[in-house]
């Protein structure tokens, strides 16, 4: 292990090492709790809606990596998370050449497919003397947003045009376990809601990590020290875009139907929410951000049908207010020690 | 050997000449005190030698290679660390994480810096105890030191310091040219160039000085050599007063 990781705090909090030590504690306390919460009560529709929840987290993770930790704001990711769903989609109902394919391949073929496409976007955006930042690149990615649910729209047979895809391949290993439904797919969620989390959290705490940290602080010096600012930033654009295509492919088989909005500019903004609620620059925050939010929206349209929009809009707008920096930025505030 | 050799740079803004054919060397061990009133071409001389900014005439070597056409990540690579005028640290990063950026390899799987350096640093810019904290809740000068320190961890063979002590105390002024002073004695960098309009502070951390005086070398010298010279008097010192 490089030397350096043991001083790299990869969830961004000030405070001496003991301090950070209870927090992550802290942190890991409150996950492994939210996660086992639904499989106590044994309300199986409420675990079935956590497990969507948790692929919500996920995407929010891959949105915070890029935003909260890089400065990246992205207003079209969406179209990875939408997009791994198209992939899989495409690839398992067609009935083409060498289609359809097997939905573990075409899973993997989501998250290469999301990968490349970041990868090329990447070299455009971060490179050369014309390198985006701040509002010029969210205004590409939004561009990419616009586009993306145009082609799905006008996709006709291949992308279903706007009334989508319907997904006929079930998550789990034929005859053997199905993760389509329930605990099952709760299961799968957790572990890959998990495994982001981990994933995300070692990147951080990298090299790579905590450059790209000192690029959200300050790019201009992080180049001026010699570093290669546009890969840094092309690797965590990568890993957030792979993230999100795995998290939404998923998430589309277990809806089975993918369709135009799920790439477009509200589906982006909607994780955005999630992240700013949760709090920027967290970890958890993005998962508290991402399962509460859907949560009290699911909670709020049952009980006030015509009003439950405006009374989740005003939530936001206060807790925004009150905790500019989110539920979990709040609570990891700054201190000068 | 030099470390530096500058040969007729020059840069002009829109038909502003801001640094006229200027020649320069430095050996190994040497601080350099630049010197000049506002506007002489001073910083604008540093950002030239950084890369920060390409002469339109001139050329600019560091030891054996020619950096004139190279960019300012590639001088930096190269071993040229740069202190800013306005400070440039990482505000919402520890003290820690600040000297990390230093620290750890420029070009991912090259060696890095020995653990134990961090450790020096910290001690030497005195800012151990709290190491953990934000750099936001540093005052000025600490801020001015932690960013000194973020540059030296980088293990520069040029350290080039634009005016150190902006906006410090005097109390803060001395400690910084304690430093520079400790930082010489150590040879921290084989060479450094320290941009000051200070002239005492210049006399205290600096045996040799270059005066700058409309883009151009005024004179050259020590400090004595410099204030007794008549030219200096006259377009220089004899402002200040």
């Amino acid at each position: 292990m490089k030397w350096w990781r043991s001083r790299v705090p990869p969830l961004g909090f000030a405070g001496l090492a003991g301090a950070q030590r209870r927090r992550r504690g802290v942190e890991g306390i409150l996950l492994a709790a939210a996660m086992a919460f639904p499989l106590l009560s044994g309300d199986t529709f409420l675990i079935d809606r956590v497990g969507r929840y948790f692929l919500f987290a996920a995407f929010a993770i891959s949105v915070d990596l890029i935003w909260g930790y890089g400065g990246l704001f992205t207003f079209g990711h969406a179209a990875f998370f939408g997009g791994g769903g198209y992939i899989v989609g495409v690839l398992t109902t067609n009935e083409a050449a060498f289609l359809p394919i097997p939905l573990w391949a075409a899973l993997i073929a989501a998250v290469v497919g999301a990968a490349l496409f970041a990868l090329a976007l990447s070299y455009f955006v971060f490179s050369g003397r014309g390198a985006l930042r701040g509002v010029e690149f969210a205004v590409v990615t939004l561009a990419v947003a616009v586009v993306a649910e145009r082609f799905t729209n006008a996709g006709g047979s291949l992308t279903g045009g706007q009334n989508g895809i319907l997904l006929s391949a079930s998550l789990g290993i034929p005859g053997v376990i199905s993760l389509q439904q329930g605990s099952g797919f709760y299961a799968l969620a957790g572990v890959v809601l998990l495994a982001t989390y981990l994933g995300v959290q070692r990147f951080l705490s990298s090299r790579s990590g905590l450059i790209l940290r000192g690029i959200r602080e300050n790019e201009d010096r992080v180049d001026l020290l010699g570093y290669d600012v546009p890969a840094i930033k092309r690797r965590a654009f990568v890993l957030s875009a792979a993230i999100a295509a795995l998290a939404g492919g998923i998430f589309y088989v277990h809806e089975g139907i993918v369709s135009p909005g799920a790439v477009g500019v509200s589906a982006s903004t909607l994780v955005l929410l999630w992240v700013v609620l949760g709090g920027r620059g967290t970890l958890l925050g993005p998962v508290v951000g991402a399962i509460l939010l859907p949560y009290l929206t699911a909670t709020l349209s049952g009980s006030l049908l015509d009003i439950w929009l405006v009374v989740v809009g005003v939530i936001l707008v206060a807790v925004i207010l009150v905790l500019p920096s989110g539920i979990f930025g709040f609570l990891n505030r700054d201190r000068a020690t | 050997m030099s470390v530096l050799t500058i040969e007729g740079l020059t840069k002009s803004f829109r038909g502003f000449t801001a640094v006229r054919d200027v020649s320069l060397e430095l050996k190994g061990g040497e601080l350099r005190g630049l010197i000049g009133a506002n506007g002489a071409g001073k910083s604008t001389l540093l950002h030239l030698i950084y890369g920060r900014l390409q002469a339109d005439h001139g050329s600019i070597r560091f030891g054996d290679t020619d950096v004139t056409q190279l960019r300012a990540r590639d001088r930096a690579r190269l071993g040229m660390g740069l202190v800013f005028q306005v400070t440039s640290i990482f505000l919402d990063l520890t003290i820690e994480e600040n000297l990390l950026l230093g620290a750890v390899p420029k070009v991912a799987g090259t060696p890095s810096v020995d653990p134990g350096e961090v450790e020096r640093v910290l001690e030497l810019i005195e800012l151990r105890e709290i190491r953990g904290r934000r750099a936001r809740h540093l005052s000025h000068g600490e801020q001015r030191w932690l960013e000194i320190g973020m540059v030296l961890l980088t293990k520069p063979k040029l350290l080039l310091l634009d005016e150190p002590t902006s906006g410090m105390t005097r109390a803060e002024s001395r400690r910084t040219a304690g430093l520079l002073r400790e930082l010489q004695a150590a040879r921290a960098a084989e060479a450094m160039i320290v941009v000051e309009h200070n002239i005492e502070f210049i006399r205290l951390v600096s045996d040799r000085v270059t005066v700058m005086h409309r883009g151009e070398v005024l004179a050259d010298g020590t400090i004595d050599e410099v204030q007794a010279n008549p030219d200096v008097e006259a377009s220089y010192l004899g402002r200040r007063h």
